[in-house]
């Protein structure tokens, strides 16, 4: 408080010789941030690769050859009893989180199709990683079309 | 004198040597304020770790708006007033001269610096100010005074104290994910937090202390809340399916959040004191990528009900829901400008997303960058610069854009993948 009491009257006497009304005083922000630690992380080595289903450009409908692989994939989950994932994913154009949105829009539509396909719902779990995770580098097609994907795990 | 030069050199290399992102201007404006800042005259026993005089005039360079003489250009290096031959500075074109003189304050930590700014043409002193600082942070108290020249001769905040923080990745597809902070000269740029899996969507809170952002660390789209200086963290429940796009109301009461546990994503207000969650949209399309008015009324998001993506506005009290984007087929990830009364998104043109902004009164829409993927705009809290997410080459880079369109630049960096810039607000010193 007495420190800011001087800086008052160090500027009324600039004030007073300079005949200057608008001295004003602040003080430089001066804080470090610090960082945090996570707990536990999940691995990517869960779960075996159990297919991987493409995409068009923004879309999430499966074509023919998708549902006739997730057909004879459902077939063997179900006889097997495993617990699938289904991650989305999405090429690097548009927003990312518009593309956490489409990804998800594209696990759920596999999800869907193996349920059809006699899977129970209790077996399956969805998420979507959007833009972020993608397989191939590049911008062009041929990267686009490879990270427009769902990939399916068995767990 | 050998010694001033020697750490003249010095200073420069470690700023070089440390400095994870700067900003590199690309294409500047026609016409920049001509601005001389004297050396500030140090009373201080021990010599400056920084000179103060060169961090002033690089901030006020960073985006093209100023011009800044160097002391080598300068006819004379008055230190008060009376000492002042205008004709000196007339004659190199400056427009505003700055002089400021330094002393020790009560702790021996404290430096106190005078500075006058005077107004060539007019021949006349217009602000006298005092700034207090600590020598151990010189750079910060360089910065607070860039501010108040910036604020005295344009008549809007300075952003100089102000932050940045992003996304890096080492590679873009291998390597963890880090959220940084950086100043917004790119110096002290550290790491808040890392992960193997993805780390998304930054967004600070009104009062500069928090940054809510999207973890994967547990296999799935967790939101999290973060003290950026004491590292306190904390999760929010999870809900089933995506969490994602937090974004804090003015008030830092709530964040607006993406949820789609009801199965499709729908936009939410997070109330941060009761726990609890109001739903905003119900809408079988995706609705994502909020953000508040600056009043705090209002949300702007992107939807797909009408079959593309495209910006709406809902008043948050009565869920009013209004159309704001109609050119083109895709209209994303909108962000208001301080004022409420334009904002600035993602725009398709002939394939090629760009950075546009558009006037809510008029309509009317122009793209702002002419680079190609832009994403993520993220603008100044002064209203008059737009950072963005871009590509050179298969890399993500940052690069931004005067709001008028006329300065360019990009923020090189050796980090690998950067990505997600999100500005600061202006940052208040709240100690003493």
């Amino acid at each position: 408080m007495s420190l800011f009491d001087q800086f008052l009257v160090l500027a009324a006497v600039i004030c007073t010789f300079s005949g200057c009304a608008s001295v004003s005083m602040d003080r430089a922000v001066e804080t470090e941030t610090a960082s945090a630690i996570s707990q536990s992380e999940y691995s990517d080595s869960v779960g075996e690769d159990g297919g991987t289903i493409y995409f068009e450009y923004d879309k999430y409908n499966l074509s023919n050859a998708a549902m006739s692989d997730i057909r004879s994939l459902a077939g063997i989950i179900k006889s097997s009893g495993a617990n699938v994932r289904i991650e989305g994913h999405c090429d690097e154009r548009g927003t990312r989180e518009y593309n956490l949105a489409l990804g998800e829009k594209r696990a759920n539509e596999v999800a869907e199709m193996l349920q059809v396909n006699g899977v129970s719902s209790s077996k399956i779990s969805t998420v979507s990683y959007g833009e972020e995770r993608p397989v191939a580098n590049g911008s062009n097609e041929t990267s686009w079309s490879k990270n427009r994907r769902a990939v399916i795990k068995i767990l | 004198m050998v010694y001033k030069i020697f750490s003249i050199v010095l200073l420069s290399f470690c700023n070089y040597l440390f400095s994870d992102l700067r900003i590199e201007i690309t294409e500047g404006i026609e016409d920049p304020i001509r601005i001389a800042i004297v050396p500030i005259s140090w009373n201080l026993k021990e010599p400056p770790k920084k000179y103060l005089h060169q961090i002033i005039s690089s901030d006020l360079e960073s985006f093209g708006e100023f011009e800044s003489l160097s002391p080598k250009e300068m006819l004379s290096l008055p230190k008060t007033e009376e000492e002042i031959f205008y004709r000196d500075w007339k004659i190199l074109d400056v427009d505003y001269l700055v002089l400021g003189s330094a002393y020790e304050g009560d702790n021996s930590d404290d430096v106190i610096v005078n500075f006058s700014i005077f107004n060539v043409t007019r021949k006349r002193l217009v602000k006298r100010g005092i700034s207090v600082g600590s020598s151990i942070y010189l750079s910060s108290l360089g910065h607070a005074i860039s501010d108040r020249i910036y604020t005295e001769i344009k008549g809007l905040p300075g952003i100089f104290s102000t932050k940045i923080s992003y996304i890096s990745k080492e590679d873009s597809l291998t390597g963890r994910f880090s959220l940084r902070v950086a100043d917004i000269d790119g110096q002290n740029d550290s790491v808040i937090f890392s992960s193997n899996q993805p780390l998304m969507s930054p967004s600070w809170s009104s009062s500069g202390k928090n940054l809510a952002y999207v973890s994967f660390e547990e296999g799935t789209s967790r939101i999290f809340i973060q003290n950026i200086y004491n590292a306190n963290r904390r999760g929010l429940k999870l809900q089933k399916g995506i969490n994602s796009s937090p974004n804090w109301s003015p008030s830092d009461k709530y964040l607006a959040a993406v949820l789609s546990k009801e199965g499709n994503p729908d936009i939410y207000s997070y109330n941060l004191e009761k726990d609890s969650w109001r739903q905003l949209t119900d809408h079988f399309g995706i609705d994502t990528e909020p953000d508040w008015s600056p009043n705090g009324k209002k949300i702007i998001f992107t939807s797909n009900r009408s079959g593309t993506p495209q910006i709406y506005e809902m008043n948050v009290s009565s869920k009013k829901i209004r159309r704001r984007t109609f050119e083109g087929t895709y209209n994303a990830r909108a962000r208001y400008l301080p004022d409420g009364k334009s904002i600035v998104f993602v725009h398709r043109r002939k394939g090629i997303f760009h950075i546009a902004i558009q006037n809510l009164r008029s309509g009317k829409l122009r793209i702002l960058s002419d680079t190609k993927l832009d994403e993520s705009p993220t603008i100044s809290p002064n209203g008059k610069v737009i950072i963005y997410a871009t590509k050179e080459g298969d890399k993500d880079i940052l690069a931004g854009l005067s709001i008028d369109g006329k300065t360019k630049f990009i923020l090189p960096t050796g980090l690998g993948e950067v990505r997600e810039p999100s500005w600061s607000p202006l940052l208040i010193s709240t100690n003493k």
